[in-house]
């Protein structure tokens, strides 16, 4: 495969059509194609994976706990865990898809984490079942290579929504679980087994699908349009970047914080809610566990549409109206999150939370998928360890969250639930700060100067240098494309002078 | 129109009925009129394998006739206090209803008027925890109305302990232990299959 000049807009040889980058401008959900495609179903399905195995010790609490003599303060602490251990794996996930791409990132963090799901069967103690489930949430990270991969693979007019989409289907996993280990352990039990061994049993059907989902990756997958990482690099065609540079560039984009902090309160809470909901009706409206169970899966399980949903919602405000669509959207719905939180810790009776309780998750998920309609145009060099902030963000809002409202008995769950929806709302404010020169902020307009075009924005993460070495050349590329995110009322631009041609390779 | 109206009272009659029947039935208004002893080996008991000898009968110095609504008879294996503590599914509740204290049933039988005993085997779901034992009589109805235990209304004496089975296997070890390592193995492997590759040249 050769990579073609800078003019060239459509290769015969992918199924889908292609910007100048080889990213696909059409998001086609039947099929299959290699490479964009198939890199969409390999990446929702390994992530499903992920959050099938972090989240499939919940459902099953009420014979773990009597097995392993655990204490409600023991839950708690193993639930904080799951989530805490990805807050850094995620951050060191973006910087390791930026160094060696999203295909060999992932599937060695799902293999190396694969054993831990298989040492689950045999924890025998609290401190081993919190150990298992921390080193399981770690698989978690994968949700940054998800959507690494699918920013390298879709351009910006459906870059959000292949991310909401890899993204929701992948967080299926949590609500799909609740479903899937009850079955498994009864089909076991009805075999034969006794309790206390039939559940130690069914941790193998996670983490099997784990290991066969990583094979799949590692087998059919590839980093980018145009080949694996590593081809790339040895034939010149992509340059191997530093891993300071890298870093430097993604940590110091303030943006990236913001996002963190936002995603923390979308995100964040939706992994909250995936913890405590089931328990919550369940001790509020007395119903049985198995009722509970489906109530909380059907939380996790709306992911199928409202995440894609903002996904798709981000594309079509941008499309229109540019990046202050996608800011102002993802405000929107965020804070109409906070204020359905709020009123699902005030209502009373069990129709009328289920009811608010969905109309939430909708908001809450929405949210997520919005925010990585965002965050592709952050940054290029750096997209990974932006992605890994805002998604190690994520999980610091799960941790903290769940810290401050829902530990111990200070606050009864349903206040907790309402001072969550006022933090939710007071923390998606950071979102009026961010300011791109080139298409404006939420309550300001593009800036004037002739500095300000996206060439500038993307080509600051490059030194003279390296520039003059012609490392930037992707950036160059991206920069170009992004250009639709002024929105549909400024006409196409000429191509500002002090931008340089690229050279042909 | 009238057999509308006889329809709707006799429904409205009924669910009165209803709830009285399920109703607010607490155990604070249950009589303890029943003798309940349980007798076992010393030391901890090992769920799956010990016995545990179960009597019970009722307390003659009640009346005679403060049986006749009884119709079974219910023993079941209780959590004590100390095994109560920060776990919540465990918890005592005076309304029977949501009432968690009781979780495992030793036998369920027509109450009849002499002294029973029945010999247990301790089933290898009981967790790991101390117990007691509590039988409750119950009308035809399944309505509790009374109710008797081994131990004190304290419930601080005549408490056993039950070690669990782990519910672990060698073969599930094993198993593990044999999956894990495929795992880290066939990563290392693909990793060095992509370096030959790579080793080969461009496509």
């Amino acid at each position: 495969m050769e990579i073609s000049s800078n003019g060239a807009e459509t290769q015969p040889k992918f199924a889908l059509p292609v910007d100048s980058e080889h990213k696909a401008t059409e998001f086609r959900l039947f099929s299959a194609a290699a490479p964009h495609m198939r890199a969409f179903h390999l990446s929702w399905v390994s992530f499903f994976a992920c959050f099938v195995s972090t989240f499939a010790a919940p459902p099953l609490l009420p014979i773990i706990r009597d097995n392993l003599n655990l204490t409600a303060t023991d839950i708690g602490n193993a639930g904080i865990a799951s989530v805490s251990g990805a807050v850094f794996a995620r951050l060191a996930m973006g910087t390791a898809c930026d160094l060696f791409g999203p295909r060999l990132a992932s599937a060695s963090l799902i293999l190396l984490t694969a054993p831990v799901v298989f040492f689950t069967s045999i924890a025998s103690s609290p401190v081993s079942f919190l150990l298992v489930r921390f080193f399981t949430g770690f698989s978690l990270a994968t949700f940054v290579s998800t959507q690494f991969w699918m920013s390298s693979m879709f351009s910006a007019p459906v870059v959000g929504t292949a991310n909401g989409v890899a993204g929701g289907w992948g967080n299926l996993g949590g609500g799909a679980t609740q479903l899937i280990m009850p079955l498994v352990f009864g089909l076991i039990r009805d075999i034969g087994a006794v309790k206390f061994t039939a559940w130690r049993i069914a941790f193998f059907i996670p983490a099997l699908f784990q290991t066969l989902s990583a094979f799949a990756v590692l087998l059919f997958g590839q980093d980018l349009p145009d080949g694996n990482y590593k081809r790339l690099q040895k034939s010149g065609d992509k340059q191997k970047d530093k891993f300071s540079r890298v870093f430097y560039h993604g940590i110091t984009n303030y943006r990236g914080w913001i996002l963190a902090l936002t995603y923390g309160y979308c995100f964040g809470v939706e992994l909250t809610i995936d913890n405590i909901i089931a328990e919550y009706f369940y001790d509020r409206f007395n119903l049985k566990l198995h009722t509970a169970g489906i109530i909380a899966a059907s939380f996790g399980l709306a992911n199928i549409i409202s995440r894609p949903g903002g996904g798709i919602l981000s594309d079509a405000m941008g499309k229109r109206f540019g990046m202050r669509g996608r800011l102002w959207t993802l405000w929107t719905v965020q804070t109409l999150g906070g204020v359905f939180c709020i009123i699902l810790g005030q209502v009373n009776s069990l129709s009328a939370s289920v009811a608010v309780m969905i109309i939430f998750s909708f908001f809450v998920q929405a949210a997520c998928g919005l925010t990585f309609g965002v965050v592709p145009f952050v940054s290029r060099r750096s997209l990974g360890v932006i992605s890994g902030m805002t998604g190690g963000g994520g999980n610091v809002g799960a941790v903290v969250t769940q810290l401050i409202f829902f530990k111990g008995s200070r606050y009864s769950k349903e206040t907790g639930i309402t001072l969550m929806g006022i933090m939710i709302i007071c923390c998606s404010l950071p979102l009026f700060l961010i300011y791109f020169p080139q298409w404006g902020g939420m309550f300001c307009g593009p800036s004037s100067a002739k500095t300000a075009t996206e060439e500038d924005y993307y080509m600051s993460e490059w030194s003279s240098n390296e520039k003059d070495k012609g490392l930037h050349e992707a950036s160059l590329k991206f920069a170009d494309n992004s250009r639709r995110e002024r929105g549909r009322s400024v006409h196409s631009q000429t191509l500002p002078s002090n931008a340089t041609p690229p050279a042909d390779v | 129109m009238a057999a509308r109206v006889l329809i709707l009272s006799s429904i409205l009659t009924f669910s009165c009925f209803a709830e009285i029947c399920y109703g607010a039935v607490s155990f604070s208004s249950l009589e303890r009129t029943l003798v309940v002893t349980a007798s076992h080996r010393q030391g901890l008991l090992i769920a799956g394998e010990d016995k545990i000898t179960v009597a019970w009968g009722l307390n003659q110095s009640f009346p005679a006739g403060t049986d006749s609504t009884y119709r079974t008879i219910k023993v079941q294996l209780c959590y004590a206090p100390i095994s109560q503590v920060d776990r919540a599914w465990r918890k005592t509740e005076d309304h029977l209803s949501k009432d968690k204290t009781c979780q495992f049933k030793i036998v369920e039988k027509p109450y009849s008027n002499t002294n029973e005993t029945l010999e247990w085997t301790i089933e290898r779901d009981v967790p790991t925890a101390t117990f007691f034992v509590r039988a409750y009589a119950l009308d035809q109805h399944n309505n509790k109305v009374a109710y008797g235990q081994n131990t004190d209304t304290k419930k601080t004496t005549n408490l056993f302990d039950i070690q669990a089975i782990t519910g672990r296997h060698a073969s599930l070890d094993i198993a593990s232990v044999c999956f894990s390592a495929f795992s880290v193995v066939s990563l290392i492997g693909f990793f060095f299959a992509e370096k030959r590759k790579g080793g080969k040249g461009q496509q």
